[in-house]
């Protein structure tokens, strides 16, 4: 009996053990096949088209003082965050003299997102880049300014003081 | 509810299709499908891809100038609602359109004509260059084969039966 069960036991730790080994290989192989993809000069082909995560690079689209910051939370969604959704980021990249510093933990509205985004007359809406405009706590602007196109979506998500602000809306 | 244009291939977009990519100058690209959309991200030139709109009008493969495109003109300024207005508008579209589809087939045997009368000068220059190529009559008559009758008689079809 002893005999029979440690021969079930050693058979079920190969099958695991091949398993595994066979999905180590699945995530070798994928990992060189996302470093050998051809990198273009065009910011298009840069852009990876997907949902803003954590460690997700934005760039910063009004006059708060941060250039660019990495997100560490997306407040929407077991995925990520998506056009008009708000994310906390840390602020990776700054002016000297702004309102905010490097280092510091900010809350932002997303304006573009590079990933499409389906709208209300069925068509797609698809941006250049990841930007984001930096609010606080209260959902609040921190700058005076916004730059670049943003969607009229946000009207639906409460950030009227964007849109006014905005240069164009889309 | 607003037909739009394809930016690549200039087919119309009906609602609920397509993709509009923003680019951060706020211009706006509309593509009816993914393949306008990724020739476009080739940075590939409609001008210079053969099956669009704007090679075909380039090259004079489709009409450019006529009167039936001025009802087509994209309007930002909205009429008042007039119900005749309206009723006619809509008794008219489709015989525009008929009239349209007709110029084109003109349009199009008119530029084939041209090359039709081309082809024909071709073909009389080189029936000019090479007539000593093709054979002369009276030769022609000379080399017919003659059918030749030959006439067995019986006794001897009988007697090849017999040695087989």
């Amino acid at each position: 009996m002893a005999a029979f069960l440690r021969s079930k036991c050693s058979s079920v730790g190969r099958t695991l053990m091949g398993g595994l080994g066979n999905n180590l290989f699945g995530a070798v192989n994928s990992s060189v096949e996302t470093v050998s993809r051809p990198s273009h000069c065009d910011p298009i082909f840069q852009q990876i088209r997907t949902f803003i995560q954590m460690r997700t690079n934005l760039k910063v689209v009004d006059n708060s003082g941060a250039k660019r910051v990495m997100c560490i939370q997306s407040l929407r969604g077991k995925k990520g965050a998506r056009l008009g959704d708000t994310i906390i980021g840390s602020v990776k990249e700054a002016q000297p003299r702004g309102k905010v510093k490097k280092g510091d933990v900010v809350y932002g509205v997303v304006v573009r997102a590079a990933m499409k985004r389906g709208r209300n007359d069925g068509s797609e809406i698809q941006f250049d880049d990841n930007a984001i405009v930096l609010v606080n706590n209260k959902g609040e602007l921190i700058g005076t300014r916004v730059f670049g196109p943003v969607p009229h979506e946000l009207r639906k998500k409460k950030h009227l003081k964007i849109l006014a602000l905005a240069e164009h809306i889309v | 509810m607003r037909l739009e244009k394809c930016w690549f291939c200039s087919s119309t977009i009906y609602p609920g299709h397509g993709i509009q990519f923003v680019r951060n100058d706020a211009k706006i690209f509309r593509f009816c499908r993914s393949k306008c959309h990724k020739n476009f991200k080739m940075k590939r030139n409609p001008r210079k891809v053969k099956w669009t709109k704007a090679y075909r009008c380039l090259h004079g493969k489709d009409m450019t100038q006529d009167s039936t495109f001025e009802f087509e003109r994209k309007r930002n300024r909205p009429e008042r609602y007039d119900r005749n207005v309206t009723a006619q508008t809509l008794k008219a579209i489709p015989l525009i359109t008929k009239i349209r589809h007709e110029r084109h087939k003109k349009h199009i045997t008119e530029r084939q004509k041209q090359g039709k009368t081309k082809q024909r000068e071709r073909d009389a220059k080189e029936l000019e260059q090479d007539i000593q190529m093709l054979p002369k009559k009276d030769t022609m008559l000379s080399t017919q084969k003659t059918k030749v009758v030959v006439k067995v008689s019986q006794q001897q079809t009988e007697e090849n039966l017999m040695e087989e």
